[in-house]
Order: structure tokens, then C-alpha cells, then sequence
């Protein structure tokens, strides 16, 4: 069995950490929260490590400030300083609400939106409403290993940062695309405008800390009574995470209407990819869910996009 | 490392792989802070990290480094006990205690961040802060008497009592009946505040359970398990196992010097299965280990090699009665067919003009005491044994040690400790017997704990059953018969099954008033987990069933279920179906109207007389907070 890592560091800055991860005598890991982290390493889950890179004590990852016309979340910012942020209420009220349903309370103070992502499953919930709130990943990495200078957006010293598409971090379910010696920085969401709204909403076991059995994100633009445009985001429908683009196509510059919607969930419907999970529920449980969840989030994101 | 714990500075050399529960438990001898899931669930392990609480089994105890820790050994001082600590007294929110810590460790942080919460709040904040004795409203209650306290500086307010004489506070008193108060006399105990004995210890940390204990020299063990339901142990391997270091004793089937089986009826659980013995269910103990640490017992217990001839494998109880079936045990798979009579159904059912048949399942259910097993052997100078055990029954744990041992009962001694929850679920041996041995062999102390993982692989559980119902009865609701035939799965031991399941089939008629009753049982082994006692004792499942079958009979009838049931129940000079005249005190009919009046007060909607009081099924609210389905 043997010890769960052999060395612990603690960097205080983002250099530091991507040097230890970089240098360490053996497999080297971040660790944020670690509440996933230390479970799956104690229960065989993950190949075992021998350093672990705790981020919580670096300055930009644990940020949570607006940057121009954005917000940035830091990646080691812990949920429940998420769910209690004013800026995100204001203007990703669908992050609030994930991140207040995400394990129990205890966890929330530890765990964190970085690690909700990293962690790359197809329906955690902090993952599943930064899609629909457009969010960008920053990704950090030191020069030597970076090759697509193309990418690069800023430098500092020998760490390239590099913003990309939430959705390039999936490789599939549980496998994050980030690599050895990468980083993940935090999370920009543009600041939600007048006539913009989001909600989350999830079905899960009764009393369970564990995963949901669905769960949906919505964030839309509306124009009196149209709706200009929106995204919806689902899990668990297919390996990673899954952008609703034909149920969006056919809400988009329509008024949110009981025959609109229907057309959406049949739309939705088509496009997703339900399996039968058999510690959570079945496919066909999951396709009756996902229609009424499309409607809750619609209409709430509708209501709160004045 | 330097950090703060309950207001003093240590600085501490860190261990590799440390979490901050094994520092505090292990090293710092704070062993308030309680590991009861180790998996981010339960909640048990709650401490305050820089003023937030935290679940210490998955907190790296580096990142403490610099930071300020409280547990619950810090939560009292010089002037006495907090006022969460006190008011968990005074309210009764104690019971096994196992959760205590936990839960006001989660309680203050909530006070230090809102010192007026409300029920909902308290509510929230402990979602993942288990009781499983079911505390919550007397714990809600101490926190909401406590943060007042705090709030105002006025005295913690007490729980409102039920008065043993004068007017009660209630709209009725739940201890007595009318008109039996006066035969009770004036009473002293009943109806006042009696905090129990050992309350102020299990709210300060100082209560020691099982797992806080260690004694010099003391080894620690670990059990090579089967992990197969059904096969013939081929061959057994030790040698690897013996070669790890730290490994001090590496015992199998050969060693044992006493009795072979254990059994709380039944003497036919293996105490380890031998090669060429057959493995009954996954949890089977094959070969156990003692070593100087924890890691050392657990890796030399995976390096113990085992080959199996695999086995078909009898999962259910209707499967184990088919003839063909693999027979488990050398007098077959029937552990007991329990038989009622009374009456005669034949005559009930034509007698009958509605008849409604119907079969159900329950499921196997396990008993989740928050408090893993834990069982310390110490072999003393005079040679004797000395357990440490929070058992259920510790007189037939000494039967059971001294038999495995072959020892007289006088030689073993097994000093309860505390049960951090039992419910049934801590009858029958778990680690006792295996701890025992590997101290008898190594002459020193042993602590063989469970956890979570093992603890549900190893003990007996609620019996799963398959009870098919059968009942009649006239226009007007009367009973004239009721037929039952269950199959009550005591998985691969007998534990406690036979009589489990002879109240299962003596209660299967329900607690109603019927002239004929016939009552099959059938307690089958199968290659499940054995079942054993838990709350409710086999009645939980048979009351499910028949009760099922009245609110479907109440629907056929278009009856209200509570009329139905009314018409039934038991009263003063009933007979039960096994003959029993019920002298005095049935309480039936009571209890219904009580039921009935709850039932009106939370649901004032609900029409006199409702065919049917099954609330509408809503899938969308099951398990979400406060949503509501929109209406467009």
C-alpha cells in the first residue's frame, strides 16, 4: 500500500508550481481541493503519485475579481466562496447554482471549480454551467513545453498563459486533456448584459453527495420576447460535457413558447445520448428528466434575463 | 511544520501521505475527531480549518501548515463546556455519540457565520453530517437553543418537557393513555430532564470507542477475504504475505486451535475457510494477519495468494428452494420453514367477497452505524484474553472467543465499550474472534478495525424477502382471511435468521384481527451477505407487505385505508395468530387516531374519507431543494 504521496509543496507562486510539477522525482499532480483527489488515490482509482502540488495557495488561481468586460475564477477557488460571491449572482447565477449543489457543505469549503472541471467528468455541475455561461479555461504551462506559440495571449517571465474553449479540455469521461506540466489558471465568463439571464437545475438521488443523474444549464440573451441567443449545456449525455446545439438552433430568434419548447426538448432529445448508469438511473429515466429540465432552466433563465 | 490546534502552536514534522485525521487521531492523540466513512461523506471527521469546517480524512494534514485548527477537545475551556456542547446535553441530541464531535464541529462553524439560523439553515448546513440514531430535531433543537444563548446572553432554553403530572405542554402527552397517568403515581424520573450518564464525555471528545484505544505493543491486523460468492478453496499461498516486513503472524484454517464454526444460533460460519472448504459469500475470512502498522497488515492480507473451484452461485431464496439448486450447507439450503396456522383460510376465502393477491420484494438493507467495527484483543499475564469491543451482546462474544480458542469461558473477558450505533448490526462476531487469535499467537495486543468498505462486505444485514399476499374480506372491509407465503434470504449464515424471520411470519397477517391465517416462511441460505437482527426484527418487511396490501385492498373497497385499518385492528381481548389473548394495552386503535390527527394537521386538504391518501408522484422534486416545476 504504502504512503499516498511521499512529498507535499506548497508553492506561492504559479512559476513554482509548474517547476515542482516539472521536476518532481516521480509522477507529480496538482492538488486543489483534493476531495476527489485523496479518494481516488486512496481507493486505486488513479495511477498512485509521488508529488503533490497544492495550488491553493496561489495567488492568481484563488482570485475572483471582474477583469474588464469579464469575470475571472480563479481555478482554486473553493465553491462556497463562489456561491457567495455578489459578481457571480449577478451575472452567472447558473455557476451559483451549480456550485451550491456540488457535494456537501464541508466539501464546498475545500473543493473547487478547477477541480470540478480538471477532474473531467461529463456532468459535474460546476463544468456543466460554465459551458452555458461561455466560459474560457486558462491554461498555464512554462515555455519550454509549450509549442503552439500561436495560441499565446500573454507572457509572463516563462509562463505562457493560453485561453481555450472549455470543451478542449475533454478528452473523454474522467480524462482531462490538460498535460504533466500544465496548469489550469481559472475560468473567464463575460459579464452577463441587460437581457441576459442563466439558471442551472439537476436531478440527483435523494440525499446523495455523489454525481447527478442529469443535470442542465441554460444562459440566454433575450430581446422583449425573443430570445437571441442562448446555450444549453447537459450531463451526463454522451463521454465529456454536451453544448445542446440543435435544441439551441431552435429557440434562437423565437419567443419562449410552449410549442417552441416542445420542438427543443424533441430537438434535444435527438442530439443527446442517454446510457442507463447502474448506480444512478437508466437512459429512459434520463430522457424523461431532460425534457423538464430544458423547461425549468428556460424558463427561469427566461425570467431572469430582464 | 508550524500550525495552531485548539489555541496552542505545535510545529510538527510532517509524514508523507498524512491526512489531517490521521494527525490528529494518530499522532496528537485527539481522538475526538471520529473516522466514520473515510470517504467525504458522513461527515464524522468535521474540524474547523481557519474558521471553516472541514472533513479532516481527506484534508492532506500539510496543508494545515500555517493554519489554525479547532477540534472538538478545543471547544470547551477553563469555564466550562460551550454552549453547543451544553445544550447537546440538555436536548438529548446525544445518542450512540460516534457523530457528536462531528456534528458540533459543523454546528459552530454554521454560528460563526450566521448566528441565527434558521431550522432550514441548521438543516443545510448539516446535509452531510450524519446521525444515524435519527437525533435531528433534538439536535436542531440544541442548536437553536445554543445560538440563541449566544445571541442574547440569556440561559440556554430547555427542551420542553412533557410534565409527569400537571398540564402538559402538548396537546396530548404522549406517555400515558387516559386515565392511566393515575395509576402511575406521582413520578420523580419520567417527564424530567435526565441527561445521560456518559453525555458530558461524548460531546467533550474524551468518550473513547474502540478504535481511540491502543495499548503498548499493540499490533494491528487485517483479513484476507474470499471476494467470491460461491466456491472450494483450491490453494492457499502464505508465504509472500509472511515475507513483508512488519509482519509478525500469518494465521489460517491450520492454526485455529478451538472451534471451527461460529454462530449466534447456529454453529455454521467458518471462522476461516480452510483448503478444500467451501466459501459461502465474498465476505468469507480465508487467512488473517498481524504486523507492527496498519499498511503492513493490509499490504501482506493483498499478497496472500488464493485459487478458487468457482461455484454456481445461489442468489436469491426462491432460486435456493428449487430442487437442482446448489446445496450450500451440509443439511441443504432450508435454514427453517416457519409455519402459522389459525383457522381455516379455505373456509376465509369462500367466505370472502373480495380477494386481492399480490407478491413483494424488499431488499437487502444494511444497518450504517457510523462507528465501523473495531475489536482489540490483549492477552494478560495470568493468561487470559481481554476484548475490547462495542458489541451488542458481549456475553456471547466470551462464549464465542473462548470456544474459538478452546479456552474456558472464565479465560476471556470482553469489556464493552461504547457502540458508536448498532441497530442490530453489532450481534454477531465481526473481528473479535480474529483478534483474538492473533494475539493468543503473537502474545501481544491486537486492533483489528473495519472500514467502511469492510464493514459493509462483512456483516449481516436486513433480510431481503419475497412475500406474497393473499387476502379476503367482505364489502365492508372486514377480514376473513389472510394467506401469506414468504422467502426470507439469510444469505450464506444463519445469524439470527430463524428467528428474524419466525416474527417476519408471525406478524404477516399485520396487527389485525382475522379469524383465519396461514403463514409460510421459508429462511433460505443463499451465496448473499448473511442476514441477521436489525430494527424491526423481520416485522419491517412483513409490515410492509401486508400494509401494501390493505391500502390496495382500501382502494378495491373504496374505503379510507384508516377506516379500513380501524375496522381490523387489534383490541383489548384480541387473538393474535398464534393464539395469544392481548389482555390490556394493544394501543392499536390509539395509534391510529393519533396517526390520523397528524396526518389532517400537515395536510389539511386531504377530505374526510379519501379513498386514497398517496400524495401525487412528483419525480422532479425528489431530491432537489426548493425548485419547483414552472408553469408556462
Amino acid at each position: 500500500m504504502g504512503f499516498l504521496w511521499q512529498q507535499y509543496i506548497r508553492p506561492a507562486s504559479l512559476v513554482e508550481a509548474l517547476q515542482a510539477l516539472c521536476s518532481a522525482s516521480g509522477p507529480a499532480c496538482p492538488i486543489a481541493g483534493g476531495t476527489d483527489l485523496i479518494l481516488d488515490l486512496r481507493q486505486g482509482r488513479r495511477l498512485p503519485v509521488h508529488t503533490l502540488v497544492d495550488v491553493s495557495g496561489i495567488p492568481e488561481l484563488i482570485a475572483l475579481e471582474e477583469r474588464g468586460a469579464e469575470i475571472f475564477i480563479g481555478a482554486a477557488v473553493p465553491h462556497n466562496r463562489i456561491i457567495n460571491s455578489p459578481l457571480v449572482y449577478q451575472y452567472a447565477r447558473a455557476l451559483a447554482e451549480a456550485c451550491d449543489l456540488i457535494g456537501g457543505p464541508q466539501v464546498r469549503n475545500v473543493a473547487t471549480l478547477g477541480g470540478n472541471v480538471a477532474h473531467a467528468l461529463p456532468a459535474a455541475d460546476g463544468a456543466i454551467a460554465l459551458l452555458a455561461l461561455d466560459a474560457f479555461a486558462v491554461v498555464a504551462s512554462l515555455d519550454s513545453i509549450q509549442s503552439t506559440q500561436a495560441l499565446t495571449t500573454s507572457q509572463t517571465r516563462d509562463v505562457i498563459m493560453t485561453r481555450v474553449p472549455l470543451l478542449n479540455l475533454y478528452l473523454g469521461p474522467g480524462k482531462t486533456a490538460l498535460k504533466t506540466g500544465q496548469l489550469l489558471v481559472g475560468f473567464y465568463l463575460p459579464l452577463a448584459a441587460r437581457g441576459q439571464g442563466s439558471a442551472f437545475t439537476r436531478v440527483m438521488r435523494a440525499q446523495g453527495v455523489a454525481l447527478p443523474v442529469l443535470n442542465l444549464a441554460v444562459g440566454l440573451s433575450r430581446e422583449q420576447t425573443i430570445i437571441t441567443d442562448l446555450r444549453i449545456a447537459i450531463g451526463p449525455a454522451g463521454p465529456i460535457p454536451l453544448r445542446a446545439h440543435a435544441a439551441e438552433a431552435v429557440l434562437r430568434g423565437r419567443p419562449l413558447t410552449s410549442e417552441s419548447m416542445a420542438e427543443s426538448e424533441t430537438a434535444l432529445l435527438a442530439e443527446t445520448h442517454f446510457r442507463t448508469s447502474p448506480q444512478r438511473a437508466t437512459a429512459g429515466y434520463r430522457q424523461h428528466l431532460a425534457g423538464k429540465l430544458l423547461a425549468e432552466a428556460l424558463y427561469t433563465a427566461w425570467e431572469r434575463a430582464v | 511544520m508550524k500550525l495552531s490546534i485548539n489555541h496552542r502552536p505545535y510545529d510538527i514534522e510532517p509524514v508523507p501521505g498524512e491526512t489531517l485525521a490521521d494527525l490528529l487521531r494518530k499522532r496528537l492523540n485527539l481522538t475526538g475527531t471520529k473516522i466514520g466513512c473515510e470517504e467525504a461523506e458522513c461527515g464524522s471527521c468535521t474540524v474547523l480549518v481557519d474558521d471553516e469546517a472541514v472533513l479532516s480524512c481527506v484534508y492532506p494534514a500539510e496543508r494545515a501548515a500555517g493554519k489554525t485548527v479547532l477540534t472538538i477537545e478545543g471547544l470547551s475551556s477553563s469555564e466550562g463546556l460551550h454552549p453547543l456542547q451544553q445544550a447537546f446535553i440538555e436536548h438529548g441530541a446525544v445518542q450512540c455519540g460516534f457523530c457528536t464531535p462531528g456534528l458540533i464541529m459543523t454546528a459552530y462553524a454554521l454560528l460563526r457565520r450566521n448566528p441565527d439560523p434558521s431550522e432550514d439553515d441548521i438543516r443545510h448546513a448539516l446535509k452531510d453530517t450524519l446521525c444515524r440514531c435519527g437525533g435531528y430535531p433534538s439536535i436542531v433543537r440544541a442548536i437553536q437553543s445554543a445560538a440563541h444563548h449566544l445571541r442574547t446572553g440569556k440561559p440556554l432554553q430547555p427542551p420542553i418537557l412533557v410534565k409527569s403530572h400537571g398540564r402538559s405542554p402538548l396537546s396530548f402527552d404522549p406517555y400515558f393513555l387516559e386515565g392511566e397517568r393515575d395509576k402511575v403515581g406521582n413520578c420523580n424520573v419520567v417527564g424530567t430532564l435526565q441527561p445521560r450518564p456518559d453525555a458530558t464525555a461524548k460531546v467533550t471528545g474524551a468518550a473513547q470507542f474502540t478504535d481511540d484505544l491502543t495499548f503498548d505493543g499493540m499490533l494491528f491486523a487485517a483479513v484476507r477475504r474470499a471476494s467470491v460468492p460461491h466456491a472450494f478453496l483450491r490453494q492457499l499461498d502464505l508465504e509472500e504475505a509472511r515475507r513483508i516486513p512488519g509482519v509478525v503472524a500469518v494465521l489460517n484454517a491450520d492454526d485455529l486451535p478451538g472451534a471451527k464454526n461460529h454462530g449466534l444460533m447456529i454453529p455454521d460460519w467458518p471462522v476461516l475457510v480452510g483448503v478444500g472448504e467451501r466459501v459461502r459469500y465474498v465476505g468469507d475470512a480465508v487467512a488473517i494477519v498481524a504486523a507492527e502498522t496498519q499498511e503492513s497488515a493490509q499490504q501482506a492480507a493483498k499478497r496472500i495468494e488464493m485459487e478458487f473451484d468457482l461455484q454456481p452461485v445461489v442468489s436469491d431464496p426462491v432460486q435456493a428452494r428449487q430442487p437442482g439448486a446448489p446445496q450450500l450447507h451440509p443439511d441443504g439450503n432450508l435454514l427453517k420453514h416457519i409455519k402459522v396456522r389459525k383457522g381455516n383460510v379455505e373456509q376465509g376465502f369462500a367466505e370472502a367477497e373480495v380477494i386481492l393477491e399480490h407478491t413483494f420484494h424488499t431488499a437487502f438493507t444494511d444497518h450504517m452505524f457510523l462507528e465501523p467495527e473495531c475489536s482489540i484483543a490483549v492477552p494478560t499475564s495470568d493468561g487470559r484474553m481481554e476484548i475490547y469491543v462495542g458489541s451488542q451482546i458481549p456475553y456471547s462474544d466470551r462464549a464465542e472467543v473462548a470456544a474459538a480458542l478452546g479456552w474456558s469461558e472464565d479465560r476471556v473477558r470482553v469489556i464493552g465499550q461504547l457502540v458508536g450505533g448498532g441497530f442490530g448490526g453489532k450481534e454477531d462476531i465481526a473481528g473479535q474472534i480474529h483478534a483474538a487469535l492473533l494475539a493468543n499467537a503473537t502474545g501481544r495486543a491486537v486492533k483489528l478495525s473495519f472500514d467502511r468498505r469492510e464493514s459493509l462486505l462483512v456483516h449481516p444485514k436486513r433480510h431481503a424477502t419475497q412475500i406474497r399476499v393473499k387476502i379476503g374480506a367482505k364489502r365492508d372491509g372486514s377480514l376473513t382471511a389472510v394467506e401469506t407465503e414468504l422467502y426470507g434470504d439469510t444469505g450464506a449464515y444463519a445469524s439470527l435468521g430463524e428467528k428474524v424471520l419466525t416474527r417476519a411470519t408471525t406478524h404477516s397477517a399485520g396487527p389485525y384481527e382475522v379469524a383465519h391465517v396461514k403463514a409460510d416462511c421459508y429462511a433460505m441460505y443463499t451465496n448473499n451477505p448473511p442476514a441477521g437482527a436489525f430494527r424491526g426484527f423481520g416485522v419491517t418487511q412483513s409490515a410492509f407487505a401486508i400494509e401494501s396490501m390493505m391500502d390496495m385492498l382500501a382502494e378495491e373497497l373504496c374505503l379510507d385505508p384508516l377506516t379500513l385499518r380501524r375496522k381490523n385492528a387489534m383490541r383489548v381481548g384480541s387473538v393474535t395468530n398464534t393464539g395469544q389473548v392481548l389482555h390490556e394495552s394493544v394501543g392499536l386503535v390509539e395509534c391510529i387516531d393519533r396517526v390520523e390527527e397528524e396526518i389532517r394537521r400537515l395536510s389539511p386538504l386531504i377530505p374526510p374519507n379519501a379513498a386514497s391518501l398517496r400524495p401525487p408522484f412528483s419525480p422532479l422534486k425528489m431530491g432537489r431543494k426548493g425548485v419547483e416545476k414552472p408553469e408556462i
